[in-house]
């Protein structure tokens, strides 16, 4: 994405380049750069206006948005919450819909799980590598081989098949409805057209305000978690084999066409083959968020490495949750490794080869499954653990002596002089002018269309009662995200000067950003003490890997002959990078910002679990507490905060 | 948790086909109510809440239920709330350790869709309220009542509380009426939610670690009270009606006696595993005693429930029905 959208800039800039006298200034980046800075002293006097209306004594008729509204909606949501309580055994929705779902997904997940321990850890090792190395050399083989490994060493075989079992569930079921929908949607504009805003939707709304009505709709347990895994999972199916199927060389379809094909057999036997390899990354994709949903899903009810992270935590045992943490992580790459070398297709071995591996897979499925002694019934060995937990245990109390005193104060000052003044200038001021200062700053930066979206947003945050937790998250993603890119550029700009450090970068990204969250919660609040500060931690640490990524694909995708120019012409290294490489990586670097934003809001609910407050509390609170209208409206509002922060920064697409 | 692979392999078969053929039973008849979701083998489906004297008992039972009477349990980690819809729908058999919930009882119980039955104490009482560190009272005896909260609520102030004291709220699963508080003694206290019981605990440890004041939401039987010494802050007694209104309550929490909740058609069934789970009533110490094991000294629930019954038989001896 990032190398496409950069070549038009790419393109021009050796024209731009030799200046006379060595300055590096662009004619036609100047005049941007003017225009940008009336922009920037406009959006100043915005922010200016709204500092000062916060700072006016407003009695909180004022300031508040009405409630009205709000409860009324909370009303009518009890209501219907009430409905289904009292009507799912009769109710024909339930009795012919929901319930059936809800029995074959939990027998489904139940049987994978029940043959996964037949096979015992050694079957499911044998198989599993057997599998990876036929599917993606020995390179990934030795991967998973690692993956098995550290389940059996830290004692967590069991957990990580059960929560494997999940994931082969809720993927079947995603890709068993994304895939005809990204098909439709790639083959019709219109059902494209409709798609987009729904999709949108699903990747905004936060999965915890939706595990409620799950729990309502598919009971407890494994149902319900493996119904949520696929809506979260769901998107990304959809969206590239949608992507795939339309960037199928036209060359081929008319050949095909030409040949007479009929419309099925086009689709089957020229489009999806032509496409496979990209569906295969949207499988990855799916696969991938599979994961990062099943620890969430420990808290419906859902066993496994997730819940064994949470129980770790509540018994404040950090080392252990870390513990579970890796396994999800190994988890994650493995599967990766595996389903991306799938999509980067490997030459197909001959078919005999083929019809010996199949062969060789059964013979090894009837020995595990029939009672040979290759079989570990007795399940992991006892004696073979590692025990990482108390040296983890260890260097956690240790870190908490040394830096926790400075770690606190850095908190506390954070609070006192950033949040705390942000959130009063957002929450002092009148609500409809945060909202005009909202569709201002839209027009300034984005165009009418998103200051549009922007002002309907807040206000449907505002109708649903959510205002002032609204203006509160609103602050702290905020903070967040200025945060995360400043660090995500220099960062960024380091791993992209130095082959090496990038080497060293890229694992520790991988694992940032595949670790639960979870993990890292607790020790920033030993850090940071409760409240907003350990949850803007988190975000941080979540969001930066991305924009890391981005800021130095977007550095390295500069044309190395326009970096040679500019070096000729007698540019420091400074000077390359502040006029020539950063302005040149500009769509990088605003795509690095809008990914910031939407994964710093993904993270709110979490935040909420260490005292972030505001709407991420809201919505737990929703869920643990059967309040099905908190819950939804405040994840609604997280929606509406989304909506208006990406069309903000999706810059003015059309008018560039 | 760690059930045995050999019995779970015995089983896989057993509920394979049990699964299957539930469904073509279900397919036949046209239609699915949420109990036939819950499929229909024997096997005795125990909801545990996220804490861990909760975790304790739901180990000792399934201990004996397994070991000594040989009958399947299935374990479920769940919130509170949702576990009374999974006795409502027929995904659970029973919660051993119900705090109060008046709400849902009329929801679910008897008098609502008739799904639940209270089973009846278990033995433990439970104290909710609020909790001051120890270190704080010995130096101002009044920080043990409501009034000396009152006049010190400076004494707690936090960034994140701003100008107000901190009040340090739990879990956002837990039974709450602070706010109510607060407004009705009218302390200038503002509360900060911790989001999570893991994320309090650690605020808990950290400040008591340094010796700082702090004011928390807390409750007991809970392991915690065990390694750090907490004084539980008086309020007036908790009379009928007293907690009413949210918005304006004049009391402390109520004592609970905790009780059994068992999904109405496992209690019409009557089995040995119900009548074992009936019969059971122990102390706090006997609950605190594995929840110690489990939380201090980091066993295995199996483990410290197998050491809990092995020491005590006199104790547990009792609630085995006659016939079993």
């Amino acid at each position: 994405m990032t190398a496409t959208t950069a070549t038009p800039e790419n393109a021009e800039a050796p024209r731009k380049l030799p200046d006379p006298g060595g300055d590096l200034r662009p004619g036609g980046a100047a005049v941007l750069r003017s225009a940008l800075s009336r922009t920037w002293v406009q959006a100043a006097a915005v922010a200016a206006v709204l500092v000062l209306a916060a700072a006016l004594p407003l009695p909180g008729g004022v300031t508040a948005f009405p409630g009205g509204p709000g409860e009324w909606l909370d009303g009518r949501l009890k209501e219907l919450f009430s409905w289904v309580v009292s009507n799912r055994d009769t109710s024909p929705l339930f009795v012919y819909g929901f319930n059936y779902v809800s029995v074959y997904l939990g027998s489904a997940v139940v049987l994978i799980d029940d043959l996964l321990t037949a096979l015992t850890w050694t079957g499911v090792t044998v198989l599993g590598v057997l599998a990876a190395w036929r599917l993606a050399g020995w390179r990934v083989m030795l991967v998973v081989l690692a993956a098995f490994a550290v389940f059996g060493l830290f004692g967590l075989w069991e957990e990580a098949m059960e929560t494997l079992a999940l994931i082969t569930a809720a993927v079947l079921l995603a890709l068993l409805v994304g895939l005809p929908l990204g098909i439709w949607s790639g083959r019709s504009d219109r059902a494209e057209r409709v798609m987009r805003p729904v999709l949108d939707f699903m990747q905004t709304m936060p999965a915890f305000a939706y595990l409620m009505p799950m729990l309502l709709m598919f009971g407890i347990g494994n149902p319900s978690a493996a119904v949520a895994t696929a809506i979260y999972a769901l998107p990304p199916a959809v969206r590239i084999t949608s992507m795939a199927l339309r960037g199928v060389d036209k060359g081929a379809v008319e050949a095909a066409e030409s040949l007479g094909s009929t419309r099925l057999q086009m689709l089957l036997k020229v489009r999806l083959p032509l496409a496979k390899r990209t569906i295969m990354l949207g499988v990855n994709q799916t696969i991938m968020l599979g994961v990062s949903m099943v620890v969430i899903a420990s808290v419906i009810g859902a066993g496994g490495l997730g819940d064994a992270v949470y129980q770790a935590l509540q018994k404040d045992r950090i080392g252990l949750a870390l513990e579970a943490g890796l396994a999800i992580v190994m988890l994650a790459i493995s599967m990766d490794r595996v389903t991306g070398a799938i999509g980067h297709g490997r030459p197909v071995p001959p078919p005999w080869k083929r019809l010996a591996f199949g062969a060789g897979l059964v013979a090894a499925l009837a020995v595990f499954l029939l009672p040979t002694p290759l079989r570990a019934v007795d399940g992991w060995p006892r004696g073979w653990e590692l025990d990482l937990a108390t040296p983890a245990q260890a260097f956690y109390e240790a870190m908490k002596d040394t830096i926790g005193p400075f770690t606190s104060a850095l908190g506390d000052w954070t609070v006192v002089w950033v949040l705390e003044p942000l959130h009063a200038v957002l929450a002092g001021a009148p609500w409809w002018l945060v909202i005009a200062a909202a569709a201002v700053l839209g027009g300034l930066f984005a165009g009418r269309r998103a200051a549009a979206v922007g002002v309907l947003s807040l206000l449907a945050m505002g109708l649903m009662g959510q205002w002032g937790n609204g203006m509160n998250t609103l602050s702290q993603v905020l903070l967040a995200t200025v945060l995360v890119v400043a660090l995500g550029v220099v960062l960024g700009i380091g791993m992209s000067r130095s082959d090496r450090a990038a080497a060293v970068v890229r694992p520790v990204l991988d694992a940032m950003q595949t670790l639960p969250p979870f993990v890292y919660l607790i020790p920033a609040v030993a850090l940071f003490s409760v409240g907003r500060v350990p949850a803007l931690v988190a975000a941080v640490v979540f969001a930066l890997p991305p924009v890391i990524r981005l800021v130095n694909d977007g550095i390295r995708g500069v044309p190395a002959n326009t970096v040679e120019a500019a070096r000729s012409l007698g540019s420091s290294s400074s000077q390359l990078l502040a006029k020539v490489q950063l302005p040149l990586a500009r769509s990088s670097l605003l795509l690095a910002v809008n990914q910031a934003i939407m994964l710093i809001l993904s993270m709110v609910v979490i935040g909420a679990l260490v005292g972030g407050g505001a709407l991420g509390y809201d919505v737990v609170f929703g869920l643990k507490q059967n309040e099905f209208g908190t819950g939804l409206t405040a994840g609604l509002a997280i929606v509406c905060l989304g909506l208006l922060l990406d069309r903000m920064t999706q810059g003015r697409k059309n008018n560039a | 948790m760690r059930r045995t692979t050999a019995t779970r392999t015995a089983s896989i078969a057993v509920k394979g086909a049990a699964a299957v053929s539930a469904m073509a039973v279900l397919s036949a008849c046209g239609g699915a109510t949420s109990s036939d979701v819950a499929g229909s083998d024997e096997t005795v489906r125990i909801a545990v809440n996220g804490w861990v004297g909760y975790e304790a008992s739901a180990a000792v039972m399934a201990y004996l239920l397994e070991e000594e009477m040989g009958v399947k349990v299935d374990q479920q980690k769940i919130d509170e709330q949702p576990s009374w819809q999974g006795l409502n729908d027929g995904d659970l058999d029973v919660i051993l350790e119900n705090w109060g919930h008046e709400d849902l009882m009329e929801q679910y119980g008897p008098d609502g869709n008739g799904t639940v039955v209270d089973g009846g104490p278990n033995g433990n009482t439970g104290t909710l309220g609020w909790y001051v560190p120890k270190y704080l009272v010995d130096e101002k005896p009044e920080l043990a009542t409501w009034e000396g909260i009152k006049d010190n609520t400076d004494l707690f102030k936090t960034p994140e509380s701003g100008d107000k004291g901190e009040f340090l709220a739990a879990d956002p699963a837990f039974v709450t009426q602070d706010q109510g508080m607060i407004n009705h003694f009218d302390m200038d206290l503002k509360i900060v939610h911790a989001g999570s019981e893991a994320a309090q605990i650690t605020e808990m440890q950290e400040r008591y670690s340094k010796e700082e004041p702090f004011l928390a939401y807390f409750y007991d039987p809970q392991w915690l009270q065990s390694e750090i010494d907490l004084v539980h802050v008086e309020f007036p007694e908790y009379e009928e009606g007293c907690a009413d209104d949210e918005e304006d309550v004049s009391c402390g929490y109520p004592q609970y006696d905790l009780n059994k909740i068992f999904s109405k058609e496992f209690a019409d069934a009557d089995s040995p595993a119900y009548r074992l789970l009936k019969n059971w009533e122990w102390t706090n110490e006997d609950q605190n005693e594995v929840a110690k094991m489990i939380a201090d000294d980091g066993m295995d629930p199996e483990e410290a429930a197998e050491k809990w019954v092995t020491d005590n038989g006199d104790v547990w001896k009792d609630w085995i029905p006659a016939d079993a």
